[in-house]
């Protein structure tokens, strides 16, 4: 069940041929410079920004609706520091090819860059569940946005607050 | 834990059925190396940390995951996949520095 | 790093021989299961509490990566041998200068002074998270009171209250009188009515208590459970001697060690003092196998886990009636109730409940653990806010940096002690290591 360390100087080509050849299905539209596609400087990491620029350059003009009917997020309320909150996306879908969820983006207002990750499905998933550990800088608004396959847009958001020790921590 | 970087560990449910929604969860050791600052400039350098996860089952491609160095160290990632077939399901995570982590578990039926 | 002082000052009575197999029965009951000699700390070098003198005189402190390194040899530690009395209250008269509201309220939120606001609520939406180990301020300018009586009280309030909680601010150094007068007239502005409370989450009686991090043995949960498997793979090898553990212990580390957790820290008659686990695998390995298992090593740390580990849902069942554990017991719950450091704390401030003291209740955004529930029997436990694994006596180190005190070595017999008091109260109840805190 466990795996190992890949050599790790296999080249970015290696890397690349090896995920062409599990057939991905879909391209999904870049992400622009926030997810380094091989290279964390600070050029491939985009520049800090508040949250609208970083909705504005991910969705432009495109209306982001409210979807907390159908999105559950979870999220502590308090998170007893920043470095590791967890958070759980799901998003009710019938993940069939003509109406899935695309893609989930997970953003924190107010980190120096928002995005924190964008999850990328398919419906043979069946089920759009993800879930990850955050590192938030302060406390914030954490936003889960759906992407669906018609290119709409919805949105939940919930604050943390981030807590910290009354001595030393 | 330098030494420990890019194990993997995965976890399913004991028993699963022909058709079943699987709730998988995994971790990988990594950094996850923070941005820097220093006399309140960021430090320009090729940060570590984990931009890619990819999911495969039976070959396929089912999932794929863009992430930051906003994600916690020892990063930590769950989702469901609908169990149609035995077989592997595989993890890779790929970092900014080249590195390839792989986990594989072997879905079967009961 | 050694005390210079004999323990035998302190202790009065003569050393009745150190060899080993004296009988025990003449020994100075004060001094039973206490080593004949100073412990040699086996401990890392950043773990060993040592003060160095720079060659221009200034004194600093070796601690952690990361960790202060001011020296607070000025304030009594946890070390038999320091024999210092608690500081004496002292009252000063108020300065008659301006007090200042505002600076006032900026010493309350200064985490580099309390901050006060750990332990006392005041007015202010961007207070968070305040405490309440000590009462609510929010109304205290109600009360009226002469501003030399509010001035003693911060400056020193064991005028007032003996046995108190809270620290003599300008006693010890950490307020200046005249910071003391700002923090008077800020006190002065605390009067009703309360702004409305917009979220349950500011005042600490309303505040949710933390929920934790699931599942502390699920390995894709706590990063701990796979350092401790690594350590399964040292149980095979080979040390310098050309044993490895598993020669002498057969059938595998878990199986092996079954039980063997829920009885430390016991005392060791070989080595004459309480040990933990993590003492006695930093002289065990090197003994046996000729590997080094330096006290917080993470060789140390992960074989301590996986020790533990094998006991994981059995009691813990330490030892306290035999003479020895007895006198040790004793000892520890000394240093529990003894206060320490500039802050001038005890370990029974924070995590005793009832009488203004704190568990149980909200340090800053900290809920204080109280001691009868049992705080060990999760060590050594993944810290998510470092990233790492710690054992109780970095824990203990850590909690005692903030209060302004030295560190005594990890591996201290001070710490073992005081250790074994704490298990006491997780008697009879299942191991569970490693945990997961913040």
């Amino acid at each position: 069940m466990d795996g190992s360390a890949i050599d790790p100087r296999l080249t970015r080509r290696d890397v690349l041929r090896r995920v062409a050849a599990a057939g991905v299905a879909a391209i999904l539209p870049a992400l622009g410079p926030e997810a380094a596609r091989a290279q964390g400087t600070l050029a491939n990491l985009g520049p800090e920004e508040a949250v609208d620029a970083t909705l504005k350059r991910l969705f432009g003009s495109r209306p982001i609706k409210d979807g907390s009917s159908v999105i559950k997020l979870e999220l502590p309320l308090i998170a007893e520091n920043g470095a590791v909150v967890p958070v759980t996306v799901e998003v009710a879908s019938p993940m069939t090819a003509q109406n899935h969820v695309k893609s989930i983006y997970i953003i924190s207002d107010k980190n120096r860059r928002p995005l924190n990750a964008r999850f990328n499905l398919s419906p043979a998933l069946g089920q759009a569940s993800v879930g990850t550990n955050l590192r938030l800088g302060e406390s914030t608004d954490v936003r889960a946005i759906a992407e669906l396959s018609d290119g709409s847009l919805l949105m939940a958001k919930r604050e943390v607050k981030v807590t910290v020790g009354g001595c030393g921590g | 834990m330098a030494s420990e970087i890019g194990r993997v560990r995965i976890r399913i449910p004991s028993s699963i059925k022909s058709g079943d929604i699987v709730k998988v969860r995994a971790l990988v050791i990594h950094p996850m190396e923070i941005i820097q600052r220093k006399d309140g400039k960021v430090v320009d350098k090729n940060y570590h940390f984990i931009h890619k996860v990819v999911v495969t089952y039976l070959g396929r491609e089912l999932a794929q995951f863009e992430t930051t160095q906003s994600i916690s160290e020892n990063p930590f990632f769950s989702f469901s996949f609908r169990a149609t077939e035995p077989g592997p399901l595989k993890i890779t995570f790929l970092d900014t520095h080249g590195g390839k982590y792989e986990g594989t578990t072997d879905i079967k039926f009961s | 790093m050694t005390r210079s002082r004999l323990l035998g000052v302190l202790w009065g009575a003569a050393v009745l021989g150190a060899a080993a197999g004296c009988a025990e029965m003449d020994v100075n009951p004060a001094r039973r299961g206490l080593p004949p000699t100073p412990w040699v700390s086996r401990a890392v070098p950043e773990a060993t509490g040592e003060v160095k003198t720079l060659p221009d005189g200034k004194r600093q402190a070796v601690r952690y990566p990361g960790w202060t390194t001011a020296d607070f040899g000025r304030f009594r530690t946890y070390a038999y041998d320091d024999a210092r009395p608690d500081p004496t209250p002292t009252r000063v008269p108020m300065p008659s200068i301006q007090g200042d509201p505002k600076k006032g309220r900026s010493l309350f939120l200064a985490r580099s002074v309390g901050p006060c606001t750990g332990c006392h609520l005041i007015q202010g939406e961007d207070v968070w998270p305040a405490g309440n180990v000590g009462p609510d301020l929010s109304t205290y300018g109600d009360r009226n009171l002469p501003d030399q009586h509010v001035f003693n009280l911060v400056y020193d309030s064991r005028h007032i209250y003996p046995r108190t909680t809270m620290p003599p601010w300008g006693t010890v150094g950490l307020l200046k009188p005249e910071d003391v007068v700002h923090v008077v007239a800020f006190l002065k502005t605390q009067k009703s009515p309360v702004p409305p409370e917009k979220s349950p989450d500011r005042n600490p009686e309303t505040r949710p208590k933390p929920v934790g991090f699931g599942d502390n043995l699920d390995p894709t949960n706590n990063p701990a459970v796979l350092r401790a498997e690594a350590a399964e793979a040292a149980w095979s090898k080979k040390g310098p001697q050309g044993k490895a553990c598993a020669d002498c212990h057969a059938g595998g580390p878990l199986p092996a060690m079954k039980g063997v957790a829920t009885r430390y820290p016991k005392y060791v008659k070989e080595h004459r003092r309480v040990m933990s686990i993590e003492d006695f695998l930093a002289v065990h390995a090197p003994a046996t196998t000729g590997t080094s298992m330096l006290a917080q090593s993470p060789a140390n740390l992960d074989m301590s886990m996986l020790v533990k580990m094998a006991s994981n849902g059995m009691p813990v069942a330490v030892d306290l009636d035999s003479p020895e554990h007895r006198a040790a017991y004793l000892r520890g719950q000394a240093g529990f109730t003894r206060k320490v450091g500039q802050r001038n704390h005890a370990c029974a401030d924070c995590h005793t409940a009832g009488g203004g003291k704190g568990a149980d209740k909200f340090l800053g955004g900290r809920l204080l653990g109280n001691v009868e529930n049992g705080l060990t029997r999760h060590f050594p436990t993944w810290r998510t806010s470092q990233s790492d694994v710690w054992d109780m006596r970095k824990r203990m180190q850590w909690c005692m940096t903030p209060l302004g005190m030295n560190m005594l070595p990890a591996d201290a017999v001070e710490y073992a002690e005081l250790e074994l008091y704490l298990t006491s109260f997780d008697r009879g109840k299942p191991m569970d290591v490693p945990g997961m805190r913040h």
